[in-house]
C-alpha cells in the first residue's frame, strides 16, 4: 500500500519537475529594474521606462569598442561639402579638376541608431562626395575599385561614349580607370556605378551628386545638398528607411540652422528607388524651382515638388520669420520612415554683414 | 571475497555506464570550446517572436522573445509599418530564448487592425498582426466574477446536467449500457482530437518555430497520458483490493479518472475562452455559451456511465460524490478562463491542452477496457460501435455551435 502512494508520488514529481523543466528552458519572466527614464514621443506624449529608449536618433562613431560601423558619415557635414578637386591650369587655360574615387563593397554603415548594414561607397560614405566643376572645366577622375565586385562611374551629363561607365567594367580588388570629359551641362547631375544587376548597385550607396556651375555664378547662398534616398534593409524589394541624406530622421532630430532674409540653395537629386515617386514640400515657404538647374530662370514657385527616379533640381527660398520649419516627403509615408527635417530659421539681421563674408562660390 | 568481488563489478557496472556520458561531454566541449569554429558552417538566421500584444492606455506592449539560434538587439519599433520611437525593457539585447518588453507609445484605436514591427540590429523587421486592437483585461473583482460566471455557465452546470441522466441510465439494459458507454468514448475521442488540433493551432500562431510545436505537444500528450495511465491504474487497483466498505468502489474510481481527465481539458478550454475575450478576437455572445454548454452536457454523460453500475449508490453519499465529480471536471473552466484571461500565455496555453489530450486519451483506454470486462470481451457489438459512433457525431454536431 505504502509503496504504491509512494510510488505514485514518485510519478507526479517527475511530471512536475518535467513541466517546471520546460519553463525554465523557456523563461517566461521579465525581470525589469526600478529606476526610471523618460522619453518623449513623436506626438509629445512621455513615457517612463525601466528599460532602453530605442529612438532612431543618430551619433556617428566607428569607435570599434561601440560599434561595429566601418563608415563614420556626419551629414550636418556632408549636407554643405561640396569637393572641388585639385586644381591645376592646362596649357590652353582651361581648369582641370582632379579627384580621387575610390569604390568599396565591404563597409558596415551604422545607417540608424542600433542597425548595421553593409553599404556599398565611393570614397567609404553613403551617398559619395559631392563633385563640383564649372562649365568648360575639364573633369578628371581617378577611379579605383577596391571592392570585390566590378564597379564603374556613370556621370549624368554630355560626355564622350568612352566615358560613360557603363560598357567599360572595372574589375574589384585594385582596378582602375581614369574618367575624363569636359563639365557640362549647367545643373546637378546624379553620378553612379552602373553595373548589373544595377537596382542592387544602386540601392547599396554607389551614387552622388555632381554639381556643375555657370560660368558667371550664381547668386551668393547658403548652399546645401540633398540626396533623397531610401535603404532596403531586408531585400524583399521595398524600402524600409527613407532620408533626406541616408540617415532616417537625422535633420528632424538635428535641425538645420539657417537666418532670416538669407537665400537657402538646396541641389536635390531624388536617388530613391523601389517607389517610383518622392517629393519635397517645404513649410510655411515657397522655393524657385529650377528642373535640373539647366536654366537660371526658375520654371515654378511652389512648395511642392514630385520626383522620379534620378530626376532631380534646385530649390531657392528665404524665410521672413524665425522658427521652426519641417521639410518632409508628402509623400508622408516616406516621411514616417525618416524622410523628414526641420530649418531652424535665426533672426540675425543684425549678424547680416557676417552672413555675407561666408564664402560660397568656388 | 565474494562480497569484494560483487562491490568491484558493481563499480564496473557504473564505470561502464559512465563512460559513454564522459566522452559525450568531452565531445560537446570540444565542438563550442574556444577555437573550434571548424564546425561553423552557413550564415545562422535572427529570428524573433512576439508572442504576445497589450493594448494599454496610448501604448502597446509588445512581449518578444529571441527564438533564434544567434543572440539579437531589438533595435527599432514600428506600427503598420510607420517607425516609433520606443522603450524596451529590461534592454534590447536578448540571448537566445530570452525575453523583452517593447513599449511602443501609440494612440490605438479600439477594434482595428494593427500591424506591429520589430526590426533587429542587421535591419531585419518581424511583424505580427492583431485582427482587432481590444484593451488588455485587467484582473478587477468584476472581471474575476465575469469569468466565474462564464466558467459556471459552460463547465460546472452543463457537467452536472449531463450527471442527471444516471438514473436514465441505471436502469438500462446491459446492451444499453454498453451503447452508452462506447458513446462516452467517442465523445472523448472528439474531445482529444479537438485539444490537439487547438494546441497545434495555438503553436502554430504563436509559438516560434524552434520550440517545435507539434513534437512540442506530441511528448506532452504521451508524458501526461503515462503519467495519469500509472496513477489511474493504482487508483483502480486500490479500489479493487480494498473491502466493500471502503469508499473508493471500481465505478467510483473509473469515473473519477474519467471526471480528472475532463477537468484538465476543461482547463484548457477555460484557457482558451478568457485568452479569446482577453485578445478581443471573439465577442463573447450568449449564442457562443449556449454552444459551449450543450457541448459540455456530453461530458457529465462521460462521467455517469461508469458511475451507474456503481453497487449499493444511493442516497446522500450518491449525490454528494455526483456534486464533487461535477466540480471536478466542471470548475477548471473557471481557473482557465481566469489564467487565460489575465496572465494569457501561449506556451502555457499549449502545455495545458496537451495535457488535457493525453488525460482523454488515458480516460478513453480505462472506458474501453470497461467495455470490454463488462461485456463479452468484443468492441464489435452493435451497441459498441453505434455508440462510438454516436459519440463522435454528437459532438461533431454540438461543435458547430461553438
Amino acid at each position: 500500500m505504502n509503496k504504491t502512494r509512494s510510488k505514485i508520488i514518485l510519478t507526479s514529481l517527475t511530471v512536475i519537475i518535467a513541466i517546471s523543466a520546460l519553463y525554465v528552458t523557456f523563461p517566461e519572466t521579465i525581470n525589469a529594474q526600478l529606476e526610471g527614464n523618460i522619453f518623449a514621443t513623436h506626438s509629445g506624449g512621455t513615457i517612463t521606462t525601466t528599460g532602453v529608449v530605442i529612438d532612431p536618433v543618430y551619433t556617428t562613431t566607428t569607435d570599434p569598442e561601440y560599434t561595429e560601423a566601418t563608415v563614420e558619415f556626419d551629414p550636418m557635414e556632408y549636407l554643405r561639402e561640396f569637393n572641388y578637386g585639385t586644381v591645376s591650369t592646362l596649357p590652353d587655360g582651361t581648369t582641370l579638376r582632379e579627384f580621387t574615387i575610390i569604390a568599396e563593397d565591404d563597409q558596415i554603415m551604422e545607417v540608424s541608431p542600433g542597425i548595421f548594414f553593409n553599404v556599398w561607397t565611393f570614397n567609404g560614405t553613403v551617398p559619395g562626395p559631392t563633385i563640383r566643376a564649372t562649365e568648360g572645366d575639364i573633369v578628371r577622375i581617378n577611379f579605383i575599385n577596391n571592392g570585390a565586385k566590378s564597379h564603374t562611374m556613370h556621370f549624368h551629363g554630355i560626355h564622350p561614349a568612352e566615358m560613360d561607365g557603363v560598357f567599360e567594367i572595372v574589375g574589384g580588388g585594385g582596378g582602375q580607370f581614369t574618367y575624363e570629359f569636359e563639365a557640362g551641362p549647367v545643373g546637378v547631375h546624379p553620378y553612379h556605378c552602373h553595373v548589373m544587376p544595377l537596382e542592387e548597385h544602386i540601392v547599396r550607396g554607389l551614387y552622388g551628386v555632381f554639381i556643375v556651375d555657370p560660368k558667371e555664378g550664381r547668386p551668393a547662398a547658403d548652399e546645401m545638398v540633398m540626396v533623397l534616398n531610401g535603404l532596403d534593409m531586408d531585400f524583399d524589394g521595398e524600402n524600409n528607411f527613407y532620408a533626406a541624406n541616408t540617415i532616417p530622421f537625422y535633420y528632424q532630430n538635428n535641425p538645420i540652422q539657417i537666418n532670416t532674409d538669407e537665400l537657402v540653395r538646396i541641389y536635390v537629386v531624388n536617388m530613391v528607388e523601389f517607389d517610383p515617386i518622392n517629393n519635397l514640400h517645404l513649410h510655411g515657404n515657397l522655393y524657385n524651382y529650377y528642373p535640373t538647374g539647366t536654366s537660371l530662370v526658375p520654371s515654378t514657385f511652389t512648395d511642392m515638388i514630385t520626383l522620379s527616379q534620378t530626376e532631380r533640381g534646385i530649390m531657392e527660398f528665404q524665410y521672413e520669420f524665425p522658427g521652426k520649419y519641417l521639410f518632409h516627403a508628402h509623400k508622408v509615408e516616406f516621411s514616417e520612415k525618416g524622410w523628414v527635417g526641420i530649418f531652424q530659421v535665426t533672426d540675425n539681421s543684425e549678424d547680416k554683414k557676417l552672413a555675407e563674408k561666408i564664402d560660397h562660390g568656388s | 571475497m565474494e562480497v569484494s568481488d560483487k562491490k568491484q563489478s558493481k563499480g564496473k557496472l557504473i564505470a561502464s555506464g559512465i563512460i559513454p556520458f564522459a566522452f559525450l561531454i568531452v565531445l560537446v566541449v570540444y565542438i563550442f570550446g574556444p577555437g573550434s569554429d571548424v564546425l561553423d558552417l552557413g550564415v545562422p538566421l535572427p529570428e524573433i517572436t512576439m508572442e504576445k500584444i497589450d493594448f494599454l492606455d496610448s501604448e502597446i506592449q509588445v512581449t518578444v522573445r529571441n527564438t533564434g539560434p544567434i543572440p539579437v538587439v531589438i533595435a527599432m519599433a514600428d506600427i503598420n509599418d510607420r517607425i516609433q520611437p520606443a522603450a524596451v525593457e529590461p534592454d534590447g539585447f536578448l540571448e537566445r530564448y530570452e525575453t523583452a518588453l517593447v513599449r511602443i507609445p501609440f494612440a490605438w484605436n479600439e477594434a482595428e487592425p494593427y500591424r506591429i514591427g520589430l526590426t533587429i540590429e542587421d535591419g531585419t523587421r518581424f511583424e505580427k498582426e492583431v485582427e482587432a486592437a481590444a484593451p488588455a483585461l485587467q484582473p478587477t473583482l468584476e472581471l474575476v466574477g465575469f469569468f466565474a460566471l462564464i466558467g459556471t455557465y459552460v463547465g460546472i452546470i452543463p457537467v452536472m446536467v449531463g450527471l442527471l441522466w444516471l438514473p436514465f441510465i441505471k436502469k438500462i439494459s446491459k446492451n444499453k449500457y454498453h451503447f452508452f458507454l462506447a458513446l462516452t468514448a467517442g465523445l472523448l475521442l472528439f474531445l482529444g482530437i479537438d485539444s490537439i488540433e487547438e494546441a497545434l493551432e495555438i503553436s502554430e500562431e504563436n509559438l516560434a518555430g524552434s520550440f517545435n510545436g507539434v513534437l512540442l505537444v506530441t511528448t506532452v500528450i504521451v508524458l501526461s497520458f503515462l503519467g495519469l495511465y500509472y496513477a489511474g491504474e493504482k487508483l483502480v487497483k486500490k479500489a479493487v483490493s480494498s473491502t466493500a466498505s471502503s469508499r473508493l468502489s471500481k465505478p467510483i474510481a473509473v469515473a473519477l479518472m474519467i471526471a480528472i481527465g475532463i477537468g484538465l481539458h476543461n482547463f484548457g478550454e477555460g484557457l482558451a475562452i478568457g485568452a479569446a475575450v482577453g485578445i478581443g478576437s471573439i465577442a463573447f455572445s450568449t449564442f457562443l455559451i449556449v454552444g459551449f454548454a450543450l457541448h459540455n452536457t456530453t461530458e457529465g454523460i462521460a462521467i455517469a456511465g461508469p458511475l451507474s453500475r456503481g453497487k449499493g449508490l444511493v442516497g446522500k453519499a450518491l449525490i454528494g460524490k455526483l456534486v464533487a465529480l461535477g466540480l471536478i471536471a466542471g470548475s477548471p473552466v473557471i481557473f482557465g478562463a481566469w489564467i487565460g484571461g489575465f496572465v494569457y500565455s501561449p506556451f502555457t496555453t499549449v502545455i495545458f491542452l496537451a495535457v488535457g489530450a493525453g488525460a482523454i486519451f488515458q480516460v478513453i483506454i480505462t472506458i474501453m477496457r470497461w467495455i470490454r470486462e463488462e461485456g463479452d470481451k468484443n468492441f464489435s457489438s452493435g451497441a459498441v460501435v453505434t455508440g462510438f459512433a454516436a459519440g463522435m457525431l454528437i459532438m461533431y454536431l454540438t461543435s458547430i455551435l461553438v
